[in-house]
C-alpha cells in the first residue's frame, strides 16, 4: 500500500512538472503578437567595437537628415549572437534590436533559422550600388535583408625595412601567388632572421582568405552542400599552409593579443589580413613609414584574383515595430550618402562597400603611417574584384572539423584522406 | 635531513604561492602600462597607470554598472540565503513522506545546464514584460530572479543543518516559540559560518554570472560589470591596459567580500564536508 502511494507522489509531481515546463514554453504566443501596432518612439541599434562599427552608426545619426532618436548599444560580436540567438529563438520579439549588425559569414545561419524576423529592405537602397560580393550573403531567395556595410577587402601589409634587407620591394610583392609568398619568406628569414606571419593555429582565417580568392567556399552555391574533398582550392590552400609552417617562418600566436604583440614587437614581416587591421599597426608609432600594403597574394590556379575578403558586416532590420523607421534611416545613410562615406574614412578609417563613395576625396588621401601610399583607394581598387562566394550556414562549424584535420595533416596524414574525413565528418555533423 | 626536508617543502610552496599569485601580479602591471607593452608582456610596472583609468572612465559607464552589479549581487546572496536556508532547514528538521524524493529531484536539476533552460527562462520573462514591465526583460529583477533559488544552496543548508543540535528546536517548542522563531531566534545565529561560506558563494556567482545577465539585460544603463568587460576586449584593436584597469576594479568587491568572511568561510566549508 505505501509503495503504491509513492507511486502516486511520483506520477503526480511529473505530471505537475511537465504542465509547468508546457505551459512556461506555450504561454505567451498570444503577447509577442499583441503587441506588434505600436510605434516605438526610439530606434534601438547592436554594434560592437566603439572605435569602429559604434563610432560610424554614431556619424550617419548626425548625418541623418531627419530627427531620429537612435539609441545605440555597445555589445561584444559574441554577445551579440549569443543574445540575438536565444531571443529570436524564444519567439519572444521583446528585447530585441531595430537594427543590429551581423558579420557577413554568419548572417545566412540568422535569415535561414529565423526567417520571419527579418524585414526585407531591398525596396528601400540600390543594391546596385553597392560591391557585388556583399549581395549573396546579406540576401535570402532574392530578398534583400541586410545594408551592406564595411568591406574586410585584404592586403598584404609588409615591413619594408625588412623586405629591403632581403632585397625584395613593392614591384617583388605586387600580384604574387602564395607559392611566391613562400618563396620570398623564406628569403627574408635567411637574410634577416625575421619570421614572415604570425599565425593562429586554431584560426583557418588565412585559408578562408585563399579559397575565396579563387571563388570557393567550405560549402557549393547553394550554401549547404559540404565542398572539401572535390574543392581544389582548398586543397591547394592546405598544401600553402603546410609548406609555410615548414618553410619554419611562422610565428605561432594563441589569440588575438599574441597575434597584434607579433607584428607591434616587429617580430613578423608581413600581416595578410583584412583591412581592419590596419588601426592596430598604426598603433604601434615607432614604427611609421616602415610599412607598406600589396595586394593580397592569390592561389596558383585559373580564376584565381589577388583579391580577397576576412570579415565585414552588414546591418539588418528586425521585423518589430519600429521597421520602416529603421530602414529609412539605413537607406538614408548607409544606402546612399557618398560624403557620408568620406567622413567614415576620415574619421573612422572604415571603409564601406559603397561603389560610388569611392569617387571621393577622402578616397584618395595619403597615409603617412604608410609613406604616403594612396591606402584606401587600393583598398577600395580591390574591392571590387573580391569574388563573390556564398558563405552559407556553417563556416564556423566546418571551420572547427578542418583546424583538426590541420593538425592531422601537419602531423604527415596524406592530404586526400585529410579532406575525405573532413567532408565526412561535415556531412554527419550537419546533417 | 630534516633541514633540507624543509627547504624542500618551502621551494615546492613557495613556487605553488608563485603561480597561483602570478595572474594577479600580471593582472596588476598591466594595469600600468600602454597595451602595446601589454601585448609584448613587459612584466615591469609601467606610468600609465593614471592614463589607463581616465580612458576606461571616459569611455564607459563604470559607475553604473558597479552600481548595478552590486544591486544584483547583494539582493541575489540576500534572497538566496534566505530560501536556500529556509528550505534546507525544512527538508532536515521537518518530517514529511516523499521528502526525500523531491530532495533527489532537486539535485537532479543541478545536473540542467543553465544554457539549456535558457531559451525557456527568455520567453517566461518576454510573457511576464506585457503584464508585469517591471518584472520583465531589460530589468535587473529579472537578472535577480530566476539565480535565487538554486538545489546547489538547499543541498549546502541542508547538509550543515544535520550538524545542527535538534534538541533546540524541541526546546524553543517548549518555551513558547513559533517555528519561524525558532528558525530566526535559534537556528540562524548559531549556523553564522554557514550562512558567511554561502554568502561568499552566493555573491562572487552573482557578481561573476555573465550568460542570464548578458541575455536579459538589453539597456546600457541596466550593464553589469561582467557584461562591461566584455564589451571592451570586443573591438578590432583592444586597448588592454584599459581592461585591465577595468578587471581590477572588478575584482575587488568579491576579494573584499572574501577577506572579511574568511575566517567563517573555511570554518563553513570544513563543516559542509564534516557533516
Amino acid at each position: 500500500m505505501k509503495y503504491f502511494q509513492y507511486r502516486k507522489t511520483w506520477l503526480l509531481m511529473l505530471t505537475v512538472v511537465t504542465f509547468l515546463v508546457l505551459a512556461a514554453c506555450s504561454s505567451d504566443d498570444a503577447n509577442s503578437n499583441a503587441d506588434g501596432g505600436e510605434e516605438p518612439d526610439k530606434i534601438t541599434a547592436w554594434a560592437w567595437d566603439p572605435h569602429f562599427n559604434i563610432a560610424a552608426l554614431e556619424i550617419a545619426k548626425e548625418a541623418y537628415s531627419e530627427d531620429i532618436n537612435l539609441e545605440i548599444i555597445e555589445n561584444a560580436q559574441d554577445d551579440i549572437v549569443q543574445k540575438l540567438n536565444t531571443g529570436l529563438s524564444s519567439g519572444s520579439m521583446k528585447g530585441m534590436p531595430n537594427i543590429v549588425l551581423i558579420e557577413d559569414q554568419r548572417a545566412q545561419s540568422f535569415l535561414q533559422s529565423y526567417p520571419d524576423a527579418f524585414y526585407p529592405i531591398g525596396e528601400y537602397f540600390n543594391t546596385d550600388d553597392f560591391a557585388n560580393y556583399k549581395l549573396a550573403p546579406t540576401s535570402l531567395d532574392g530578398k534583400q535583408y541586410g545594408l551592406p556595410f564595411d568591406t574586410g577587402v585584404t592586403g598584404l601589409f609588409f615591413r619594408t625595412d625588412y623586405l629591403q634587407e632581403a632585397g625584395y620591394t613593392m614591384e617583388d610583392l605586387t600580384n604574387i601567388t602564395w607559392q611566391e609568398y613562400i618563396e620570398i619568406g623564406k628569403d627574408v628569414k635567411a637574410k634577416t632572421g625575421k619570421d614572415m606571419i604570425s599565425l593562429d593555429p586554431n584560426d583557418l582565417g588565412l585559408i578562408r582568405v585563399m579559397i575565396q580568392s579563387a571563388g570557393s567556399w567550405y560549402v557549393e552555391e547553394d550554401g549547404e552542400t559540404v565542398n572539401l574533398v572535390d574543392n581544389e582550392p582548398l586543397r591547394k590552400a592546405f598544401e600553402n599552409y603546410k609548406a609555410m609552417i615548414e618553410a619554419d617562418f611562422v610565428k605561432a600566436n594563441s589569440d588575438w593579443s599574441q597575434f597584434i604583440a607579433a607584428f607591434n614587437s616587429g617580430d613578423v614581416a608581413t600581416v595578410p589580413s583584412g583591412n581592419w587591421i590596419a588601426p592596430s599597426i598604426e598603433a604601434e608609432e615607432s614604427q611609421a613609414g616602415k610599412w607598406a600594403v600589396a595586394p593580397i597574394p592569390r592561389l596558383n590556379m585559373d580564376g584565381a584574383v589577388n583579391a580577397s575578403n576576412q570579415g565585414g558586416s552588414s546591418f539588418y532590420v528586425l521585423d518589430i515595430p519600429g521597421k520602416e523607421k529603421a530602414a529609412e534611416f539605413l537607406a538614408d545613410t548607409f544606402g546612399s550618402n557618398s560624403d557620408f562615406y568620406q567622413d567614415l574614412v576620415l574619421d573612422v578609417g572604415a571603409l564601406g562597400t559603397y561603389s560610388p563613395a569611392a569617387d571621393g576625396e577622402a578616397y584618395q588621401a595619403e597615409n603617412d603611417y604608410f609613406s604616403g601610399q594612396t591606402v584606401i583607394s587600393d583598398f577600395s581598387a580591390w574591392t571590387e574584384e573580391i569574388p563573390s562566394v556564398n558563405y552559407g550556414l556553417h563556416t564556423y562549424a566546418i571551420e572547427d572539423i578542418l583546424a583538426a584535420e590541420m593538425q592531422n595533416y601537419l602531423k604527415g596524414k596524406d592530404l586526400d584522406k585529410v579532406l575525405a574525413d573532413a567532408q565526412a565528418q561535415a556531412e554527419s555533423q550537419l546533417k | 635531513m630534516r633541514k633540507f626536508k624543509r627547504i624542500a617543502t618551502y621551494t615546492f610552496l613557495s613556487i605553488a604561492a608563485l603561480v597561483s599569485i602570478f595572474p594577479f601580479l600580471w593582472m596588476l602591471v598591466s594595469m600600468t602600462n600602454k597595451s602595446v607593452d601589454v601585448t609584448k608582456g613587459r612584466l615591469l610596472p609601467g606610468t600609465h597607470l593614471f592614463e589607463n583609468f581616465k580612458v576606461l572612465f571616459e569611455s564607459v559607464d563604470m559607475l553604473t554598472a558597479l552600481v548595478n552589479s552590486t544591486i544584483i549581487a547583494v539582493i541575489t546572496t540576500f534572497l538566496t540565503l534566505l530560501i536556500g536556508s529556509l528550505a534546507g532547514y525544512g527538508f532536515e528538521i521537518y518530517r514529511s513522506p516523499g521528502k526525500d524524493r523531491i530532495f533527489n529531484i532537486l539535485l537532479l536539476s543541478m545536473m540542467i545546464p543553465f544554457a539549456a533552460i535558457m531559451i525557456p527562462l527568455y520567453r517566461l520573462f518576454g510573457g511576464i514584460s506585457s503584464s508585469m514591465p517591471f518584472l520583465g526583460i531589460d530589468t535587473l529583477a529579472a537578472a535577480i530572479l530566476p539565480t535565487i533559488i538554486t538545489a546547489f544552496f538547499i543541498f549546502f543548508f541542508r547538509q550543515n543543518t544535520k550538524m545542527f543540535a535538534k534538541d533546540l528546536v524541541e526546546a524553543g517548542r517548549i518555551d513558547g516559540l513559533s517555528e519561524l522563531g525558532i528558525f530566526f531566534r535559534i537556528y540562524l545565529p548559531t549556523m553564522k559560518t554557514t550562512y558567511a561560506a554561502a554568502a561568499i558563494i552566493a555573491f562572487m556567482n552573482s557578481w561573476n554570472n555573465y550568460l542570464w545577465p548578458l541575455v536579459v539585460l538589453q539597456s546600457p544603463e541596466n550593464q553589469t560589470i561582467p557584461l562591461l568587460i566584455s564589451n571592451l576586449g570586443a573591438g578590432y584593436s583592444p586597448d588592454y591596459g584599459v581592461i585591465m584597469a577595468a578587471i581590477v576594479i572588478a575584482t575587488l568587491p568579491t576579494a573584499i567580500v572574501f577577506f572579511i568572511m574568511q575566517k567563517h568561510f573555511v570554518e563553513g566549508m570544513m563543516g559542509s564536508v564534516k557533516g
